[in-house]
This record gives C-alpha cells, sequence and structure tokens, in this order.
C-alpha cells in the first residue's frame, strides 16, 4: 500500500529518525534522511520531495530555523509542507518573544513535539499535504 | 594544586635561608625575593598559592605589596611576617585582606604549621570559586542539559517504542502488548515530570508581573477547563461551573492563570471517583475575586493538609488515576503571589477537597483608563 508520497526528513538523532521512519513507512511513505542541515537541504534542491519532517534543535543550537528560513527564501522549495518535530515547545516561546508557541515559519506547516504518536503523526502528515494540494489548486 | 607554590618576600637574608631549608622538599615549591618589587613582579609571573609578606621593608612597604598582591588576584592567600612583634600592624594587613600573621623570631614548627595552613586556606578559596561557578553554570543551563541529557533519549525511546508496537502488531500476544504499553505510560509520566522541572527551572515566574493585563476570569476558567477535558473524560467527571455576571476583572496573565488553574483542576480529577462532578464557582467577595473548585473526591488528611503546596509531596491517588509530581501545586501558589493572590484548601477525608484562589479585582473605572491608554 503505497501512497506515492516521497518525504525528507532531516533531524540529527538517528535513534528518534528510526521511530519516525518506520511509522511513516509503515503507513505507505517513502521516507529519506538528513542528518544534518546542510545533507538536508541539498536533498531537497535535489530531489522531489513532497513534505518535510524537520527537528529544530541541530548542531549548535536552533539550526532547524535556519533550514526554514533558507527554505522560505528558496523559489522551488517554499511552497513545501514542513512538519516541525520537536522537544523544545517551551522554548520556542523564548526563540521568538511575542510570537505564539506555534511560530509559523513556513506557509504551510505544523507543529508537533517529540514523542509523537503514530496516529497524531499520520494525521498531521496527511493534513498538511492535503493543504499543500489545496493551494496548488 | 599539585605541588602548591609559595612565595616568600623578606629583606633578610637569613630569613629566605630558613624558610627555604624548612619548606624544601617535596611537598611545596618555594620561591624568595628580597624586595616588594622583585616580590611583585614574581606574583605576576607565576601566581603563586601562598605569599608570606614581611611587612617591614626598604622600598615598596609590605602593606602596599599586599594590597597590590590582593589587586592583582583576590585568590592568592597571603601572611604578613611581623619583624616587631606588635599585634596592631598584624591586625591592620589582615583587615586589609592578609589570612593569617607570623611574627617573628619563630621556629620551624610554627613557620611550618602556619604555612601549611596557608596552603589549605588556598585550597577551600579555589574550591569554593570552583564550586560557585558550576552552581552558576547548572542554573543557567539547566534548561538544556535536562533538555538535551534527558529529554532527548527518552523521547526517542518512546518514538520506537510507538513505531515497535506497530511493526510487531501482528506478532505481540496481548501480555506482550500490554507490558509495551505499560511502558510507554511511565516513560510518558517521566517526559511530564522533566517538563515540569524545566518549567520551574527556565521561566522566572515572578517577571509575568510586567506583562499583566485586565484579565476576564470566566475566560481563564473556561480555557482550563478545556484544557481538563480528556483527563476528565477518562474518568467520567463533569466539570460544573458558575460565573458570576459582570465579574470584575483581574490585573494578570491569562496563561499563567490558566496554568495554575489546570494545575487545581488536574488534581481535582485525579482524586475524584469516577463519574462524579467538580464544581468551579467564580464570585466577587469585596475587593477581590473568589474561585473555589469543589470535588467530591478521597480527601486529604489533615496531617497533609499544609504540605499540599510544598512541592514533590503526592497524594494517594483516587481510582484509576495517576501519581503525580507533586509539583502542580507549588507551581500554582507560585503563580498566584506574583498574582498578588493565594490560594488555600479545606479538605474532609472521604468527603472532598475544595481549594480556594483570590484575586485583586481591577476596581472599576481603572480598567478603562488602562485600556484606553494601551
Amino acid at each position: 500500500m503505497s501512497t506515492g508520497k516521497k518525504l525528507m526528513m532531516i533531524d540529527d538523532d538517528p535513534d528518534f529518525v528510526e521511530g519516525i521512519r518506520s511509522i511513516l513507512v509503515g503507513a505507505g511513505y517513502e521516507v529519506d534522511v538528513a542528518h544534518n542541515p546542510k545533507d538536508g537541504f541539498k536533498a531537497l534542491q535535489a530531489g522531489e520531495y513532497d513534505l518535510l519532517l524537520l527537528d529544530i534543535m541541530m548542531g549548535r543550537g536552533a539550526e532547524g530555523v535556519m533550514v526554514a528560513r533558507k527554505l522560505r527564501k528558496d523559489p522551488k522549495l517554499r511552497d513545501m509542507p514542513v512538519l516541525i518535530i520537536t522537544g523544545i515547545r517551551e522554548q520556542i516561546a523564548f526563540l521568538f518573544p511575542g510570537g505564539a508557541m506555534h511560530p509559523h515559519f513556513m506557509p504551510v506547516d505544523e507543529l508537533v513535539e517529540k514523542p509523537v504518536a503514530p496516529q497524531l503523526l499520520l494525521e498531521r502528515v496527511s493534513s498538511l499535504l492535503e493543504m499543500a494540494a489545496k493551494r496548488k489548486g | 594544586m599539585e605541588q602548591p607554590h609559595i612565595l616568600v618576600i623578606d629583606d633578610e637574608e637569613v630569613v629566605l635561608d630558613s624558610c627555604l631549608q624548612i619548606l624544601g622538599g617535596r611537598d611545596y615549591r618555594v620561591s624568595t625575593a628580597a624586595n616588594g618589587e622583585r616580590g611583585l613582579r614574581l606574583v605576576q609571573e607565576a601566581h603563586p598559592d601562598l605569599v608570606f609578606v614581611d611587612l617591614k621593608m626598604p622600598g615598596i612597604s609590605g602593606m602596599e605589596v599586599l594590597e597590590q598582591i590582593h589587586a592583582a588576584d583576590p585568590t592568592i592567600v597571603t601572611i604578613v611576617i611581623t619583624g616587631y612583634a606588635t599585634v596592631d600592624s598584624a591586625v591592620d594587613a589582615m583587615k586589609r585582606g592578609a589570612y593569617d600573621f607570623l611574627p617573628k623570631p619563630f621556629t620551624p614548627d610554627e613557620f611550618r604549621l602556619i604555612a601549611q595552613r596557608g596552603v589549605e586556606r588556598r585550597r577551600l578559596v579555589l574550591e569554593t570559586i570552583a564550586l560557585r561557578r558550576e552552581r552558576e553554570m547548572l542554573k543557567e543551563h539547566f534548561g538544556a542539559i535536562v533538555s538535551h541529557e534527558l529529554k532527548s533519549p527518552l523521547g526517542a525511546v518512546q518514538q520506537n517504542l510507538y513505531a515497535l508496537t506497530q511493526e510487531l502488531s501482528g506478532v505481540l500476544n496481548p501480555h506482550q502488548r500490554e507490558r509495551l504499553s505499560r511502558m510507554e505510560t511511565s516513560i510518558d509520566s517521566l517526559l511530564k515530570l522533566i517538563r515540569t522541572w524545566l518549567r520551574i527551572y527556565t521561566t522566572d515566574i515572578d517577571r509575568i508581573a510586567e506583562a499583566f493585563q485586565p484579565t476576564s476570569i470566566a475566560e481563564v476558567v473556561s480555557a482550563a477547563s478545556e484544557a481538563i477535558q480528556p483527563q476528565a473524560i477518562r474518568k467520567d467527571i463533569e466539570i460544573v461551573s458558575s460565573i458570576e455576571d459582570d465579574l470584575p476583572k483581574v490585573n494578570g496573565d491569562q496563561g499563567t492563570l490558566v496554568e495554575a488553574l489546570v494545575n487545581i483542576l488536574g488534581n481535582a480529577v485525579k482524586f475524584s471517583r469516577m463519574s462524579s462532578q467538580i464544581h468551579v464557582a467564580a464570585n466577587r467577595e469585596g475587593g477581590s475575586i473568589l474561585i473555589r473548585v469543589a470535588d467530591s473526591g478521597v480527601g486529604i488528611a489533615d496531617e497533609d493538609l499544609s504540605l499540599v503546596f510544598e512541592g514533590f509531596h503526592s497524594g494517594q491517588p483516587g481510582e484509576g488515576a495517576e501519581r503525580g509530581s507533586g509539583l502542580g501545586l507549588a507551581i500554582t501558589r507560585r503563580i498566584l503571589q506574583a498574582h498578588h493572590g493565594a490560594v488555600s484548601v479545606e479538605s474532609k477525608l472521604g468527603t472532598g477537597t475544595t481549594f480556594s484562589i483570590r484575586l485583586p479585582a481591577v476596581p472599576p473605572g481603572a480598567e478603562t483608563i488602562d485600556e484606553g491608554g494601551s
């Protein structure tokens, strides 16, 4: 049972990645993984992906935020739906003072907290894909 | 400090020689200087652990030398050598930061003992500084440390439990599935506990006062009731609220007030019997707003009543409930204190518990001025 959808995941914790990937693969998604922002961004530019799963705290700090900023500036990638998976829901409010808990880095994005229950993960992924399809018209 | 470095500054060569002889050996590294200038230069270059300074020297005076050493490095321990055994000059030197004094003439044993004490003092000074620095670091980075060192690996474990439960769904027998699910529940409570710690250590609740605004109690109650619904539904508990009409607002921060009430409601749900009710009432009382949360649960024994707001106190939960971290009500109290309010509790074992929150109401008229100004 394949959905025909290809997802990219950028997260520097290989153990966590496996726990997410297995759930998505089980639901018929194809999932590619990058363990750092640089490789991830390269892969996104080179390939055709339907959705990005993005970690925030990587490397020396909130490098996931940098990825989101770069995506927003890229004409090819700016409409890519993004599911932010982060362990730092509380601290995000400090990174963006005055903003809501959910910072909305991208036109189409959602935020879930680590760890994420399978049902919630699959629900968020499919609703983001639907929203992106609608925007395309 | 493997081999403590001791510097002796004295203009009498005899004294320097005997010092070298007395302290020589493997225990200490000893340097000498025949006057203040040379001594200070050595202090700058070698950063000794302990310096003996003769108070009466030609050139720079012993007092001056002391002051310059303390200015250069306040952690260096200094001991003055007083040639004329006047207590006055020794006391004066100690007022200026010297740790001890050595009256001339001295026996080898006296000198050895005082040197040993001075070196010990230096060790304690350095240790205290290191500990203080560590404590500051911990305080400052506690959030990041906890979040990375504890939360991330636990999160990954939980994620893999979720995934494995699905991957193995065709293979697992009910007993195995039950064990996996119990592991998930345990890790879930651990993660919740870590999140609560993070909340306590990384946010300064007193600072929320900087962003206070006129806040509607009706909105706080309804947001808190909504937040607690999932837990309430699981135990078939109904939350019944009655808010007095035209209740004045309170000056506060809606987010933390909701959190304060959620903690109390969560507690009420936890200690309530299945299929019971929790009553939330908000009324005006003089210049205050009184919010009461009453359950008909297991109640709290008198001897435990004073402990519920203390933190790390967790009661025996009612039917089908999870144990808490015992921190929720401590946070609630801190939040209400920051709002110039208070929280109190009355309870009867077997009958139920009532929590009362009291908050100062915004006086009529003040609110409109405030809103017009913003």
